[in-house]
């Protein structure tokens, strides 16, 4: 059994902070990682490929430097590691994004043929979880989004059976391969490598293929490629400029001015709340 | 792990990696151990190196894009009361020329990275993320590889080279060589000040990627064996202050305060304003000399750079030392493995280098250096205070003739208990302890 | 159609008809074919029955009748012509056999964006027996409910559900298509946005109209939350946005509003689709807490992280109607579950009001509260970032100030108007 995963390289935005006085963004010193949710699909698919005696391979759609993520997906287990790198897909939005790695996982399966793809269920820079649908909606693949756990695969019969989170609880579904699953942090823990496979992954040399090697077409890729653009991007406005009440410097009573301010100004969000559950103290 | 390796490197330093690159040069089978992300992971400070060993290593290191921040022109020394200070520096048109590259900023993140890079390029496995947290003995005892946290981490090796810097809780662990004592080590502090490159042009009157070094004494360290050091690096500037681990522990200083009242400096103060700190980060620095240095190999294994306690306290070069043991270390190392005998007596070639060499010469010539200095604490309390004093009396205009103000600053001199007699004595054993 | 040991459906050469001309040794991408005494032979284990051989063969020589699974990729069209679009669709979300609240509070914004616009407000509609829910939507706002009736449409499958939308929005060329970012609704808009190879903006806080240009202005904030990205669509319609529950107001439910049902009719897909076995609705909703639902938060943050303290967090929470959710160091320590969690790791929640109880304010929490209509921070250290994004900090020990608050608002409360004695 053939499974591709497909992860991209985010900033650590744990690492981002808030310079408190201009209220701009310090990248300074801000790292590149593997999307923590691309590592959980990761380890998934070595696992499914553990037990399935089947392969994974790793897909990035990135830059050069992207290349360290997939040797940390190479860590994990993955048996190959492919980087799709080009000028042409810069400026790539999901779409365009989809559609390369959709291209790449064609020609994946040209030569071995491909039972799963597995992503992430969303990347911690844009949090748009649009690429994992849109890989199976153009390769024609089932699709299983939010995926917490994998019931069961038969290959015989060519199904899998998952259980997915969604509003209000969770499914289980059954359907058949080849899909597309898109994982929650709670499908597998990504293991900490051993020492022979960390080695194995530093050595490994990573393939690079450019948008001639994926046959993809000029005006679907890139900027070009991508409906939307950004017309504008901006810091958030400050919230803040909140009233503060400091119950060590008053003498008197602090919180009896909050509340005094608080239901004078805010009547009508007070009005709405309290009207809706009946009244307070029931 | 089954496959075996000629060396392994603990470190991913300086000097760890410059013996990865003289290794693998030679097609020796290395592999290097380092337990941040990457190399110089969550390293911004600032380090000054010097072209020459760089070129030892790596001859052709400007054609490999190493990331050198600013070319240094000038050094300056300043010796700083509480209020003012002396400073003398020396520029010369031979390091923007022929000379160029002598000394040079680099930003350890960076350029441990870059480095690092090199040495895979030439056929060094880097292995990072990886803590080496045991050794492999064999029958007789010898060092026969290490043992890393990992699943099915051990890694037999032929020799074993510790490079994993002063604080190493390995050395703590096995023992391979002792534990400095406090007065055998100094901790400093060091903050990367951001500034826009014109700025620093500006402030510092330099030409675009030439550079400055300062080193700073005096009452900055308030009474404690120490110094300050100010380095230019393309965007930012790296400030660092630090003492003898004794004296801070007897003075009960913090080193942060040291920084931020040194900050304050009028002579400091104008050239970091406007700039935004990035990072703040202590570490300690090898200053017991030359009788502090441990047995530096032994069956099996060698040490190298700030591991083996290589510091020269007068000229601050850790990280040269670094290169040039780590360098002496794959030499040696090569030679032993051609003729198949790792044994102390075979890596015996390690020790001579040193003592041949620059870095063990001047740590000897030193070597009383630092217990003057230890032992002279008046060096970083009333003798810049006095100095600063005589200074501003003779300067301020205040109708006094010069001559009484000679007189004047004899008594605050005879006062503070500095009488000619003493100044003389001091200077004349300063000579002798570096002479 | 032979088959190998591994169930791969492979090709095969007729030996007969080959000339042995070599074209589909070259072009098999697996190596799996030789020369054998002049004519070419496939080795059954090596064979992925790509079908390349297939089609490189001057003469027809080689056997491959599986139906070729490749199917074309869904490629984007190209831009359209914008003119032709017309409306505001908000895609009716069904939860439990009922609107769900977020297709109401988008066809309140929906309302507006057409006002400005001057065009209907249209509700794009699927399920079974979903009348009531028509009728639902056009008390909200719409003005005409476009429906697909079917009992496949019972349960949601992206497959069908994506064509289903898909083919609603090639028939009535809507110009702006809104979806709740929920589970469902962000799975579905991508699936319609690739088929339709059109533009879209998941998770937007703020959407607007560009007059002069006639665009969907759709803010979304980005990089953890730090950065807001104003996106548009210029050439391809509908200009697709998915927002998250809870961002848009919902508007008032008017029985007497006038509006249109129109169905449409449905084609099923061919291919087999998934089944579903079983719904486990999640526990916490059974009789527990969501405190995505709550319209009061009292959140306890690593400060006041203290089991003691728990019921009177309890009881400021109950007494202004709402629940208690904390942050991630108090679900580290064991003292609240996970399902309690706000933050970028746990729940997004926009509560009427949010009572930080000794959260500090990390980047990580304040993406998943950002949203909240009032913050009220309870701190000692007056600097935390929390209290520098509230509208109301209180500064000092918590231990003294949460009892005076309950005290206190239970003596207000009777005073606000609407809240029954």
């Amino acid at each position: 059994m053939h499974i591709v995963a497909c992860i991209k390289q985010v900033p650590d935005t744990a690492q981002v902070k808030i310079d408190p006085e201009t209220k701009t963004l310090i990248r300074t010193g801000v790292e590149s990682i593997c999307n923590p949710y691309d590592l959980v699909a990761v380890e998934a698919a070595v696992q499914l490929a553990e037990k399935y005696s089947g392969k994974v391979t790793v897909i990035t759609m990135g830059p050069p430097q992207a290349e360290s993520a997939l040797r940390d997906c190479l860590a994990l287990g993955a048996q190959q590691a492919i980087l799709l790198s080009d000028r042409a897909f810069a400026g790539a939005d999901t779409l365009a994004t989809s559609y390369t790695l959709a291209q790449a996982i064609n020609k994946i399966n040209d030569a071995d043929p491909v039972s799963l793809v597995l992503c992430g269920k969303q990347a911690i820079d844009g949090d748009t979880a649009q690429v994992g649908p849109g890989i199976a909606t153009r390769l024609g693949y089932n699709q299983f989004t939010y995926v917490a756990e994998v019931i069961g695969l038969d290959p015989a019969s060519n199904t899998i059976t998952v259980r997915r989170e969604i509003e209000g609880g969770s499914e289980v579904i059954e359907g058949k391969l080849p899909a597309v699953l898109t994982a929650e942090l709670n499908l597998a823990a990504p293991r900490y490598a051993s020492l022979p496979e960390l080695v194995r992954s530093l050595r490994q040399e990573i393939k690079v293929w450019g948008a001639r090697d994926v046959a993809a077409l000029p005006e679907q890729v890139g900027l070009k490629g991508s409906p939307t653009m950004v017309r504008e991007i901006f810091v958030p406005p400050a919230r803040g400029g909140g009233q503060v009440f400091d119950t060590n410097e008053d003498k008197g009573n602090a919180v009896a001015g909050f509340l005094d301010t608080f239901f004078g100004k805010e009547q009508r969000l007070l009005e709405e709340l309290l009207a809706k559950d009946g009244h307070a103290q029931e | 792990m089954k496959e075996t390796f000629d060396v392994a490197i603990v470190g991913a330093g300086p000097a760890g990696i410059s013996a990865a690159c003289i290794l693998a040069e030679a097609g020796i089978k290395t592999i290097v151990f380092e337990r941040g992300e990457y190399p110089g992971a969550k390293n911004l400070s600032g380090a000054v190196l010097y072209g020459h060993n760089l070129a030892q290593v790596l001859p052709d290191y400007i054609e490999r894009g190493c990331p050198v921040e600013r070319n240094i022109v000038e050094s300056r020394i300043w010796y700083l009361s509480k209020d003012g200070g002396y400073s003398i520096g020396y520029r010369d048109r031979i390091f923007a020329g022929e000379r160029k590259f002598n000394a040079v900023t680099v930003g350890r993140a960076k350029f441990d990275r870059w480095f690092a890079e090199q040495a895979r390029k030439k056929g060094a496995l880097v292995v990072p993320a990886t803590v080496v947290v045991d050794l492999l003995r064999n029958e007789r005892g010898w060092v026969a590889g290490v043992v890393t946290g990992r699943a099915d981490g051990e890694v037999q090796a032929k020799v074993t080279l510790f490079a994993d810097g002063i604080n190493s809780p390995l050395a703590r662990k096995t023992g391979f060589r002792a534990e400095p004592k406090p007065e055998q080590v100094s901790l400093a502090v060091k903050e990367c000040i951001e500034l826009p490159a014109e700025v620093i042009d500006q402030r510092f009157n330099v030409g675009r990627e030439e550079g400055v070094t300062a080193e700073i004494l005096g009452e900055i360290t308030e009474g404690m064996d120490g110094i300050a050091v100010l380095y230019t690096n393309r965007s930012s500037l790296s400030l660092a202050i630090g003492a003898n681990l004794a004296d801070f522990r007897d003075h009960k200083k913090k080193p942060y305060e040291l920084i931020e009242q040194l900050k304050q400096h009028p002579m400091l103060a104008p050239l970091i304003a406007g700039g935004k700190s990035l990072e703040y980060i202590a570490h300690w620095l090898p200053e017991g000399g030359y009788d502090a240095i441990p047995k530096l190999y032994g069956d099996g294994y060698l040490i190298a750079g700030d591991s083996a306690l290589l510091f020269n306290a007068l000229h601050r070069e850790g990280n040269n030392l670094a290169m040039a043991s780590g360098k002496m270390a794959a030499e040696a190392i090569i030679e032993a493995l051609k003729r198949d005998d790792c044994s102390r007596r075979g890596l015996a070639g390690y020790g001579d280098r040193l003592a041949d060499s620059f870095v063990l010469k001047d740590m000897k010539k030193y070597r009383r250096f630092g217990k003057f200095r230890y032992e002279h604490k008046e060096l970083y309390g009333p003798l810049p205070h006095l100095a600063g004093e005589a200074a501003r009396e003779m300067l301020t205009v205040n109708g006094v003739s010069k001559k009484q103000k000679q007189k004047l600053i004899m008594q605050h001199l005879r006062q503070g208990k500095f009488g000619l007699l003493r100044l003389a004595r001091l200077a004349w054993q300063g000579w002798r302890s570096v002479k | 159609m032979p088959k190998n040991s591994r169930g791969r459906e492979i090709a095969e050469v007729i030996p007969d008809k080959c000339i042995g001309c070599q074209l589909c040794l070259a072009a098999c991408p697996v190596d799996a074919i030789v020369m054998d005494k002049g004519v070419a032979k496939i080795d059954p284990e090596k064979c992925t029955g790509c079908g390349k051989c297939v089609d490189v063969c001057p003469v027809n020589s080689i056997l491959f009748e599986k139906v070729r699974k490749k199917k074309k990729p869904v490629v984007a069209a190209g831009p359209v012509p914008v003119s032709e679009y017309g409306g505001v669709a908000v895609f009716i979300e069904i939860h439990q056999d009922k609107g769900a609240e977020v297709a109401w509070e988008l066809v309140g914004k929906a309302r507006e964006l057409a006002e400005k616009l001057g065009t209907p407000v249209l509700g794009f509609l699927f399920g079974s027996n979903v009348e009531p829910v028509a009728r639902e939507a056009i008390a909200y706002g719409c003005d005409t409910v476009y429906v697909m009736d079917n009992p496949l449409l019972q349960t949601y499958l992206p497959k069908v559900y994506g064509k289903a939308l898909a083919e609603m929005c090639q028939q009535v060329k809507p110009e702006i298509l809104l979806l709740g970012a929920t589970p469902l609704g962000r799975d579905l808009a991508s699936v319609v946005a690739t088929v339709l190879g059109t533009g879209l903006t998941a998770d937007c806080t703020g959407l607007d109209i560009d007059a002069q240009e006639r665009l969907l202005l759709m803010t979304r904030p980005t990089f953890g939350g730090n950065i807001m990205a104003t996106i548009l669509c210029r050439n391809y319609r509908p200009q697709m946005s998915t927002v998250r529950p809870r961002v848009m107001r919902l508007p008032k439910k008017d029985l007497s509003r006038q509006g249109e049902i129109k169905p449409v009719a449905f084609v099923p897909p061919q291919d087999e689709l998934p089944r579903i076995i079983e719904f486990i609705p999640r526990a916490a909703e059974i009789g527990g807490v969501d405190i995505t639902r709550a319209p009061v938060l009292v959140v306890v943050g690593k400060g006041a992280c203290n089991p003691q303290h728990m019921p009177m967090f309890e009881e400021l929470a109950h007494l202004m109607g709402g629940a208690v959710a904390c942050s991630r160091p108090v679900v580290e320590s064991g003292l609240l579950p996970y399902v309690r969690q706000v933050g970028q790791t746990g729940r997004t929640v926009a509560p009427k009001i949010y009572i930080g109880v000794g959260v500090s304010g990390a980047v990580q929490h304040l993406v998943g509260m950002q949203g909240s209509e009032k913050i009220i921070a309870i701190n000692t250290d007056r600097n935390a970032p929390m209290v520098q994004i509230a509208d109301y900090a209180l500064i000092g020990d918590y231990l003294k100030i949460v009892p005076e608050l309950i005290k206190g608002f239970e003596a207000r409360a009777t005073g606000v108007k609407g809240a029954g004695a």
